[in-house]
């Protein structure tokens, strides 16, 4: 006869871990932390939609009674920085590492050369960033320049993230010796060039060119960032994440390599169209803007190869999830290349300088296109890494409508009011009347960056319910279709 | 263990693809070739271009536009003589009669005196001629801010 166990005779249960160990542990926290951050810069953006709506009432200046005395300032221009760096190196950056960490073993057969040692790299830039963050708030701490005010120690600490980054990706492609698949090239060169342009924006901190150079340096560094970091990890995610959705081979391989070697080139030289200064030669920095819109080209090829790829598998984008998110961010991705080159031509910059222009378009590329990227791939990544039943619910149609809504409308409200205000600029037009102008688009900026926070809350929410109701399952990989194997020549 | 899946890719490139980026070429040299000399204006635009991020043009640009300056002083700060003076040239010191006594009194900042205006020496609504006291209410121009404007004026010729 068997007795029934008390429950204090039973064996302890075993505990799942949040995020389970091995073998993508590394993916799962960069991911989890990522959309942590995103919350923080929609949070952020808001605002700097409300400052600029409301400029007196969100300025707030204190002094703490710390050492030889803390000024705490909250303005505009803390808040604009901090906004653009959260997105950037919080949310997209860790979302890419996240992705890196994901797709390098599946496409290359390896393990990740040292899960512990990306763990490490995670916990190195984060802290980095949060106490870039926490010091971007105290006068006289932090430094100038668009993507490069955190000071000097704090660069240190985000450049061994970085590295130890770059070492775990490097260490685990380098034994394949062959030409990796597109996502990693361009996952790849993203990655050192984050490295190098981020050590280089480091130099005013040690010795300072002078105050144009530095400025000069940062312009380029982040126009840098932008192009090779951002855009790279973005079009990486998705040729991944729509062949493997659609379990099409990719519509063409030398089509990927075109257009990869196009942005390889453009987007270094579209760096230099930063550099606009009377100290700059003007046929560089039109060289230099020349760049950005030939990097049209690549991002356009690299964008139809994307589309090409789904042919017969249209009828993925009527259910919601990866596909769906993938598509809308290819939409925003090619705006936003469409209006990075008008916005390169110099009579439009002429009437931009100064305006909300700028960051309406660095909205609607990062919050829209990189964004909506990033989504598919959490979409697709994140059951498999919890090992869960991925949902379809209203959580995911709120992402993507969110997003969407949100990110066309703070784009396009800032972009709009940008044109505006420069017009009225031009024709010197007073304060009042332009705030006056103004308020309707800033209102509406406000509103889709309200929106956007709300999606970032409903991917986080989607997480949580994943991990604690989703029902536990092995993924297994999807196969190639066998024809399209055949036609892809393997 | 994670399960090795590479993607397979069709081989090939689609003629179209050379004949679109053979075109955008086209287009890149025709943009350069028509943009060739000329000067290039201040470091200015980014994202963080904001008001107050200390020295740079970018950020003297940015407040000087939300302080309405150019609504005065014209969109490229040429001035609209008489009434509002060109802000060009200034590296010698004030260019206009009323302004001559504090530029000899305070040679290296008698600009910041004037913007912000609170000194009891420039406050007189009578020398200052219609010019808002920028370091008071509505403006609350920081001396920070202030310093800056007056960083990018000097670079003005």
């Amino acid at each position: 006869m068997t007795r029934k166990l008390r429950p204090y005779d039973q064996p302890p249960r075993r505990k799942r871990t949040l995020i389970p160990s091995a073998p993508d542990s590394a993916a799962g926290l960069f991911l989890v932390v990522a959309i942590l951050w995103l919350l923080a810069a929609a949070g952020l953006g808001i605002l700097a939609a409300g400052a600029r709506l409301f400029p007196d009432l969100l300025k707030v200046s204190f002094s703490v009674p710390l050492g030889s005395g803390i000024e705490v300032d909250i303005t505009r221009t803390t808040i604009d920085p901090a906004f653009v760096d959260a997105l950037v190196f919080g949310w997209l950056t860790n979302a890419a590492f996240g992705a890196i960490c994901f797709m390098t073993p599946r496409l290359t057969g390896m393990r990740l050369a040292s899960d512990r040692l990306a763990n490490l790299g995670l916990a190195a830039w984060n802290l980095a960033l949060a106490a870039g963050f926490a010091l971007l708030y105290v006068k006289g701490a932090s430094g100038l320049g668009s993507l490069a005010e955190f000071p000097l120690p704090v660069k240190g600490l985000a450049l061994l993230g970085l590295l130890t980054v770059n070492g775990v990706f490097w260490r685990t492609l380098l034994p394949i010796r062959a030409l990796p698949y597109i996502s990693l090239l361009y996952f790849g060169i993203g990655l050192l060039a984050l490295l190098g342009l981020f050590a280089l924006s480091a130099i005013p901190g040690v010795i300072s060119l002078g105050s144009t150079n530095d400025q000069l340096l940062w312009a380029f560094t982040a126009r840098g960032i932008i192009t090779y970091w951002v855009l790279g990890s973005t079009l990486g995610a998705l040729y991944y994440v729509i062949p493997r959705v659609t379990r099409n081979p990719l519509y063409s391989g030398g089509l990927a390599l075109l257009a990869f070697f196009g942005w390889l080139a453009f987007a270094g030289l579209s760096a230099i169209g930063a550099l606009v200064d009377p100290s700059v030669p003007y046929v560089i920095t039109s060289l230099g803007q020349a760049g950005t819109l030939l990097l049209l080209a690549p991002t356009f090829l690299a964008l139809a190869n994307l589309l090409a790829t789904m042919s017969g598998r249209w009828s993925l984008t009527f259910s919601p999830g990866t596909i769906q998110f993938a598509v809308t961010g290819v939409a925003f991705l090619f705006v936003t290349a469409m209006l990075e080159s008008v916005g390169a031509l110099r009579g439009v910059q002429r009437l931009t300088a100064g305006t909300d222009w700028g960051l309406g378009v660095l909205v609607l590329g990062l919050l829209g296109g990189s964004t909506l990227a990033f989504y598919a791939f959490a979409d697709h990544a994140l059951p498999r890494i919890l090992r869960r039943a991925g949902s379809e619910g209203f959580l995911v149609h709120g992402q993507l409508w969110t997003a969407f809504a949100g990110a066309a409308l703070a784009g396009f409200a800032m972009i709009a009011g940008g044109l505006v205000q420069g017009s009225l600029l031009a024709e010197g037009g007073t304060p009042d009347k332009l705030n006056l102008t103004l308020l309707a688009f800033r209102s509406a900026a406000a509103g889709g960056l309200s929106l956007i926070a709300l999606g970032g809350f409903a991917l986080l929410v989607n997480v949580f319910l994943l991990y604690t109701e989703g029902r536990p399952v092995e993924y297994a990989v999807p196969p190639v279709d066998a024809a399209s194997a055949a036609a892809a020549g393997r | 263990m994670t399960p090795h899946a590479p993607i397979a890719t069709r081989p090939g490139l689609p003629r179209w693809a050379l004949g679109l980026t053979v075109f955008v070429f086209l287009v890149g040299a025709v943009y350069l070739g028509s943009n060739l000399s000329g000067t290039n204006p201040p470091i200015a635009g980014g994202p963080s271009a904001s008001p107050g991020a200390g020295g740079g043009s970018a950020a003297a640009l940015a407040i000087i536009n939300q302080a309405g300056c150019k609504s005065c002083h014209g969109p490229d700060l040429g001035g609209v003589p008489p009434t509002f003076p060109d802000l060009h040239g200034l590296q010698g010191g004030p260019t206009v009669d009323n302004l001559k006594q504090l530029g000899q009194q305070h040679p290296k900042d008698w600009m910041n005196i004037w913007i912000a205006g609170k000194d009891p020496s420039v406050s007189d609504p009578a020398m200052r001629k219609g010019m808002p006291v920028f370091g008071g209410p509505p403006y609350n121009l920081t001396p920070q801010q202030i310093d800056t404007i007056v960083k990018y004026l000097l670079t003005l010729k």
